[in-house]
């Protein structure tokens, strides 16, 4: 079905990112030389150099003309994959807290779950706020994940499709509305813990101010409404941390 | 004709002509002109023939009849802002989708002019940066 080992040449790494001039360049260097494959930047209308530190580091770089969010940058990313036809795509952020060396641990979780989509978590990482916010999704939705908005993925070319489509392109963030997508569709999720950092720039866009949190939460819980139900497919599985 | 029915007529015509107008300047699009033109007509007779209303709140056992075409009226405004934020939706998703095909298709005109071999393109992004559209005159 995938194919196992072997290059990684049909490999994309989507990195959308937003004034993050500081750690981008970096962040593409270490992907290119711990993984290999193209590297891609999704320039989400920044107004410092991102693109060009991210050119500088032998990246692939997509302007948008204006923002479109965490998610429409990284929608972008996989539209692009699907049109060159690649058969696995990568996504982590710009700022730091996700080390692309932990992307291989991430990989060899996912080739061998077997499932179409590895999310990676840092449960310590958590807050407060977000355990709590994330318990309360959990419930809602069944989807049990520790963390939804770990922008930490890889994608197979089943899951690149269902994203890249129109259906994808209404969702405001990356995380519940993705994954519900995906089990709507019959994909299967498979969690694997890594380590990250805290940030060390920037700011957490959903998890910024109080109105924005309200903001989040009512608009994903109308989310989750709007797919209530419709399926209960198995539980996302996960690696053993020893692993 | 009493006083109050002149000024309901003249409100009703006033508000048909604008209406008529602005579908004749075509400054309304497809279906809804043919709304605003059924609002228009709509204005236009309840306006001269308000006993409309009356025989209407007869016909269907509203004992006060006057609230009727507000009830209507409201429940139209509803229907409407409905279709408006639906079509608001449909047109947020189709600019989110060209927006994202403008910055795949710039990429790759830049690569294709690039032809893979020359540096010189890392200069360029920094122009794709300040201008916030999609250039007409995008070398």
């Amino acid at each position: 079905m995938r194919q196992q080992g072997g290059s990684n040449n049909r490999l994309l790494t989507v990195i959308p990112a937003r004034n993050e001039a500081a750690t981008v360049g970096e962040i593409v260097r270490r992907v290119r030389s711990v993984v290999g494959g193209e590297v891609l930047v999704v320039n989400d209308a920044s107004t410092d150099d991102t693109s060009a530190q991210a050119r500088l580091a032998g990246a692939t770089v997509i302007d948008l003309p204006y923002g479109l969010g965490a998610w429409g940058a990284a929608q972008t990313g996989l539209r692009y994959a699907k049109r060159h036809l690649f058969r696995i795509a990568l996504t982590l952020d710009a700022d730091g807290q996700h080390h692309p060396e932990e992307l291989p641990v991430l990989l060899d979780g996912w080739r061998r779950s077997g499932a179409n989509v590895a999310i990676g978590t840092f449960p310590q990482r958590l807050s407060i706020a977000k355990r709590f916010a994330w318990r309360y999704f959990r419930t809602l939705t069944g989807i049990g994940v520790q963390d939804f908005t770990s922008g930490l993925r890889v994608y197979d070319g089943h899951a690149i499709r269902v994203l890249a489509s129109r259906k994808a392109s209404l969702l405001d963030y990356q995380d519940l509305g993705v994954l519900m997508l995906l089990r709507k569709k019959g994909l299967r999720l498979h969690e694997v813990p890594t380590v990250m950092s805290p940030r060390r720039t920037g700011a957490s866009r959903v998890f910024s101010s109080w109105p924005m949190v309200v903001r989040y939460m009512l608009h994903t819980t109308v989310l989750c409404f709007a797919q209530f139900g419709w399926h209960w497919r198995a539980a996302p599985t996960r690696t053993r941390a020893s692993a | 004709m009493t006083a109050a029915l002149t000024a309901t007529s003249i409100i009703g015509v006033l508000i048909a002509g604008a209406i008529l107008y602005l579908v004749r300047r075509d400054h309304l699009h497809g279906s809804y002109a043919l709304w605003w033109l059924a609002v228009a007509g709509a204005a236009l007779l309840l306006s001269v023939f308000p006993q409309a209303i009356d025989w209407l709140g007869r016909a269907t056992g509203i004992a006060y009849a006057p609230v009727l075409p507000i009830i209507v009226a409201i429940g139209m405004i509803l229907l409407r802002m409905l279709k408006m934020d639906i079509d608001r939706s449909r047109s947020e998703r189709q600019l989110r989708r060209l927006t994202q095909k403008i910055g795949i298709l710039e990429q790759e005109l830049a690569a294709t002019k690039r032809g893979g071999a020359s540096e010189a393109a890392a200069a360029r992004p920094k122009t794709a940066q300040v201008i916030p559209l999609p250039k007409s005159g995008d070398a």
